[in-house]
């Protein structure tokens, strides 16, 4: 079999002294700047490629990859236990993981997260080996209206992030777009929603947004009433997971991995929508979805599961096309580049020892976090024993210099600030900010591929319906609209004939 | 509250004791003698980027300080010039910038800084060739075909780039300006996606750097027809140029060149510059420019003096064709 | 409140929804609309600013006509910790006013410190250990460690 062959050839390169050791260096960082929120993995790696000047070629791109993985495995730890998703990918584990914290199953949350994320990555690794190249050929039919499509039942299925009302959470999706709009038109190039600022020529920066609304405006709902209040959690129970939470959180890895896998592969944004449909599906088949949203261990396991098999797959296209999916991938490009290494569809052929490398190095990682990150469970949650009134004003300053070292703009700065505000208000009213994230995040796209899909089909809208896979998604969306929609339409007139 | 008057007072206190601190100037005879900043006005990964940090690297080996690069993203490149053009003028902060710095002076209008004026030219950097590429399966079997087929086809052909303002948007503009014909342009945000749909036959033809497009062409995923650069490129022999194939004066090349602020010591700019033209000399910063699909300028170009004319030459050179495709990016 | 208004929340969501709306059409009002084959800048935002005003009128019709939950207990716009919510926010606007020309350690000190002040139980000794605590973790891991391109003392105080 010629797969054992390559993924021989792969240990062979990646289990020497030297890879295991960049390997694990690169874990050990991503996991700190995934900690740290705001700092993400596209400056820590800018940082360090002047480092890998001197590496070889694989132990450099595998303490790379190390530091991406690593972030995504450590961005959750602040969105479980401080409310403060960092990344796109962790604004989903927040939601409940944070009600399970403050229900004093921090230990719980984390250890869910990190099991999800480590079966998770091993299985999408263990794809990425063997279907790789097929599954490249299969992103590369994705053309703009199947984006759109894919989209609009991304946003469909946010709407099940929220549970109070649909309409107020439909109307958040519509305001995150709009905010997401903000910034100079792709087409065109005239600013939208910039007043005039140069600064926010590019837009508002998500990190600004998601720290304020969810991190800034959480502090700000803890201070309410300190006196009468134990502000941040109930007693710590046990740190493991009991026989009970495996059963419930094994269905949704597996989900969640099958799907982050899929979507991970679509350079478009897929790997972003992969957590929010996790959520989305685990709430629509579980038994308990009243429980989602206050604390769901299903809603940990799965979007964490999805995110990290996205992490891994979101390798494919770079690795086979030599295309960049996301910035980071866009980063390793550059580095292959000053490795002199040119980047496209022969890198397979010409360096399998590289290839290969990497995609051992990606499972021998993930078994390092998951060895590193169970025993530190124990020490993040006694961080929460720490009291909150000492708690609160560090991560306001972490805050600020994650959301500044971004892309070293004061204005991001005062958007998250305002966004502080926001987020509050927003809370108080009841209207919750997890969709309106999702809106902000695919608005744009949405557009975009709208956009797109028109002028390449020199204006028919027929274009959506007429290719497969774009009405499929389509249809489905809409009638996931309808099965959305319709429970509180029956409730709304339940309640009107109580009357 | 009484805490919090306390406080307060400690703050307005600690805020006057900085307020009173000295101001401490630099002397141009020792820089530098902390560390310097290059900005690029990219985000972190793409080729300006690359050539920047590769340049960075070998000059701070001259330097003997370290040269930071930092990604000073946003604005089609004007938002870390526009940082550049306000920064102290010591050459502790300096600027790594490509064709954009001519081309902003005509796609902004309300440019908060004078391209002209706001600057002084370091040096040249490198010429970056492009070249033209189309979904594999377009019509015409090489670039006389190719024209002829553009000029027939007009808005059906589908041309891609890389968002307004960038090298692909500039070279598309200059293309459809040399042959009288517009075709239908669908703008992307980075070129990474662009390539995704040429490569998977979305759109029909682009026009990109040698840096993005050397890989596809070797693998056959991409046609090629030709490259926009006076002479051949090394690394893709077999490609005519098009003032070979009948377009003649076409030239585009994505050149960098190195700015520092308005002001700057003529002494500071001429540490700079010899610090360049020994980063251009190196060896290492060569084979990886080769790499690149380019090499470093002739050292005779590396020069302030001929960078001020050239920059003067390439503004002159696109107003014409952005105002004639009128667009504008604000 | 009045019994006009049966859920005070709904109506105050409805009606910052429709303000929205209205400031993003405003904004929206000068962009070129285009036609839906080529729509120009304009056309989405302002689909989409019809459509959240829409939502906000039947968040607000809502309000009026359907009674809030029990255990909903109103805005209490008097229970918001003001003191707090400005503080925070403060503390975050002059991080972001004092970073270049103050560096990293004053506007850091300075965050932390007004932030510590919005809670009841502020102890100015607990409040300055924090941001001198902080001040020299940010220079460790960020400076130090990651190699942020930013200084400790921003121009103002002598560095760079």
């Amino acid at each position: 079999m010629e797969i054992f062959d390559n993924l021989a050839l792969g240990f062979s390169v990646a289990v020497t002294f030297q890879n295991i050791f960049y390997c694990f260096i690169g874990v050990l960082l991503g996991t700190l700047i995934g900690v740290l929120p705001g700092l993400g993995p596209v400056p820590t790696i800018a940082m360090l490629l002047p480092i890998t000047f001197g590496l070889p070629p694989v132990s450099a791109l595998i303490m790379l990859s190390g530091i991406y993985y690593g972030a995504q495995y450590g961005g959750s730890t602040t969105a479980i236990l401080i409310n403060l998703p960092g990344e796109s990918s962790s604004v989903v584990t927040a939601i409940d993981g944070y009600q399970m914290a403050r229900r004093g199953r921090a230990g719980a949350a984390l250890a869910t997260a990190a099991l999800g994320s480590f079966f998770a990555g091993s299985v999408a690794t263990f794809l990425l080996a063997v279907f790789a190249p097929p599954l490249a050929d299969l992103a590369l039919k994705f053309g703009p209206p199947e984006y759109f499509a894919l989209m609009v039942l991304g946003l469909v299925a946010s709407v099940a992030l929220a549970s109070g009302s649909v309409i107020k959470a439909l109307a958040m999706v519509v305001l995150g777009i709009l905010l997401g709009l903000s910034g100079q038109d792709v087409y065109t190039g005239t600013p939208r929603f910039t007043f005039d600022m140069l600064e926010l020529a590019d837009g508002i920066e998500f990190v600004a947004l998601a720290m304020g609304v969810f991190g800034i405006g959480e502090i700000v709902r803890n201070l309410e009433d300190e006196h009468t209040r134990t502000v941040m959690v109930q007693k710590v129970k046990g740190l493991l997971l009991s026989r009970e939470d495996i059963k419930r959180i094994t269905g949704p890895i597996l989900r969640g991995t099958f799907l982050g896998s899929f979507l991970g592969i679509l350079p478009g944004g897929g790997a972003i929508l992969s957590s929010f449909a996790a959520y989305s599906i685990e709430k629509k088949i579980s038994r308990h979805p009243e429980e989602f949203g206050k604390g769901a261990i299903e809603a940990v396991a799965a979007p964490e599961s999805a995110n990290n098999a996205g992490a891994q797959t979101s390798f494919i296209p770079m690795l086979t096309l030599g295309i960049p999916s996301n910035p980071v991938m866009a980063l390793m490009i550059g580095a292959l580049i000053i490795q002199g290494i040119v980047p496209g569809p022969n890198v397979v052929n010409e360096q399998p020892n590289l290839f290969w490398g990497i995609i051992a190095s990606m499972w021998i990682g993930n078994l390092m976090l998951v060895v590193l990150n169970l025993p530190l469970i124990g020490m993040w949650v006694r961080l929460l024993t720490v009291p909150y009134h000492i708690l609160f004003p560090l991560i306001v300053g972490f805050c600020c210099i994650g959301v500044y070292s971004v892309n070293n703009n004061a204005i991001d700065v005062f958007a998250m600030a305002l966004f502080g505000v926001v987020g509050y208000v927003l809370v108080k009213l009841d209207c919750e900010p997890a969709p309106l994230l999702l809106g902000f995040i695919i608005g744009p796209m949405l557009e975009e591929y709208l956009r797109r899909a028109m002028l390449i089909s020199r204006g028919d809208p027929l274009v959506f319906v007429t290719r497969p896979i774009s009405a499929t998604m389509l249809a489905l969306a809409a009638i996931a609209l309808i099965v959305v929609l319709l429970p509180s339409v029956r409730r709304k007139r339940e309640e009107a004939f109580k009357e | 509250m009484k805490n919090f008057k306390g406080a307060a007072a400690a703050v307005a206190a600690l805020a006057l004791a900085l307020a009173v601190l000295p101001f401490s100037a630099a002397k141009a005879q020792d820089f530098p003698n902390r560390p310097v900043t290059m900005v690029v006005p990219f985000s972190a990964g793409g080729p300006t980027d690359t050539v920047a940090r590769l340049v960075a690297e070998s000059m701070s080996r001259t330097l003997g300080q370290q040269v930071v690069v930092e990604n000073v993203g946003g604005a089609g490149g004007t938002r870390g010039a526009g940082q550049v053009a306000k920064a102290a003028p010591d050459g502790y902060t300096v600027l790594l910038h490509h064709i954009g710095q001519a081309t902003a002076a005509t796609l902004y209008r309300k440019l908060p800084y004078n391209v002209l004026t706001d600057f002084e030219e370091v040096g040249l950097v490198t010429d970056v060739p492009m070249t033209m590429i189309a979904k594999p399966d377009l019509a015409p079997k090489d670039a006389a075909e190719l024209i002829a087929f553009v000029k027939q086809n007009r808005d059906g052909v589908i041309y891609g780039n890389a968002g307004v303002g960038s090298a692909s948007h500039l070279c598309g503009m200059l293309f459809m300006s040399a042959l009288g014909a517009q075709m239908t342009t669908v703008p992307y945000q980075g070129t990474g996606p662009a390539m995704n749909d040429l490569v998977g036959g979305q759109i029909d033809l682009m026009c990109d750097q040698t840096t993005n497009t050397t890989g596809q062409i070797k693998a056959g995923k991409v046609k090629a027809y030709a490259v926009t650069t006076k002479q051949r490129v090394k690394s893709l022999p077999d490609l005519p140029t098009f003032q070979e194939v009948g377009l003649p004066g076409f030239e585009v090349a994505v050149w960098h060149g190195m700015y520092a602020p308005k002001g700057t010591p003529p002494e500071v700019v001429t540490k700079l510059n010899d610090a360049l033209k020994t980063a251009l000399q190196d060896p290492k910063v060569i084979a990886r420019f080769a790499d690149l699909g380019t090499e470093p300028v002739a050292l005779d170009r590396a020069t302030p003096e001929v960078h001020k004319q050239f920059l003067q030459a390439e503004v002159a050179k696109w107003k014409p064709v952005i105002e004639q495709a009128g667009v504008f990016a604000d | 409140m009045t019994r006009f208004v049966k859920s005070p929340k709904e109506v105050a969501s409805g009606l910052l929804l429709i303000v929205l709306a209205a400031f993003f059409a405003w904004q929206a009002m000068e962009l070129p609309m285009g036609r839906a084959i080529r729509m120009g800048p304009g056309y989405f935002p302002m689909i989409l600013a019809g459509l959240l005003a829409f939502l906000g009128l039947v968040v607000l019709l809502s309000g009026l006509t359907v009674p809030a939950d029990p255990d909903d207990n109103g805005i209490r716009f008097r229970n918001w910790p003001w003191q707090a919510l400005a503080l925070v926010t403060l503390a975050v606007v002059i991080f972001g006013l004092g970073i270049r020309p103050l560096g990293l350690g004053p506007s850091m000190g300075l965050a932390v410190f007004i932030s510590a002040l919005a809670s009841q139980r502020f102890h100015i000794v607990t409040g300055l250990i924090s941001a001198a605590v902080m001040v020299a973790f940010s220079w460790a891991v960020f400076i130090k460690g990651l190699g942020l391109p930013l200084p400790m003392l921003g121009p103002w105080l002598g560095g760079y």
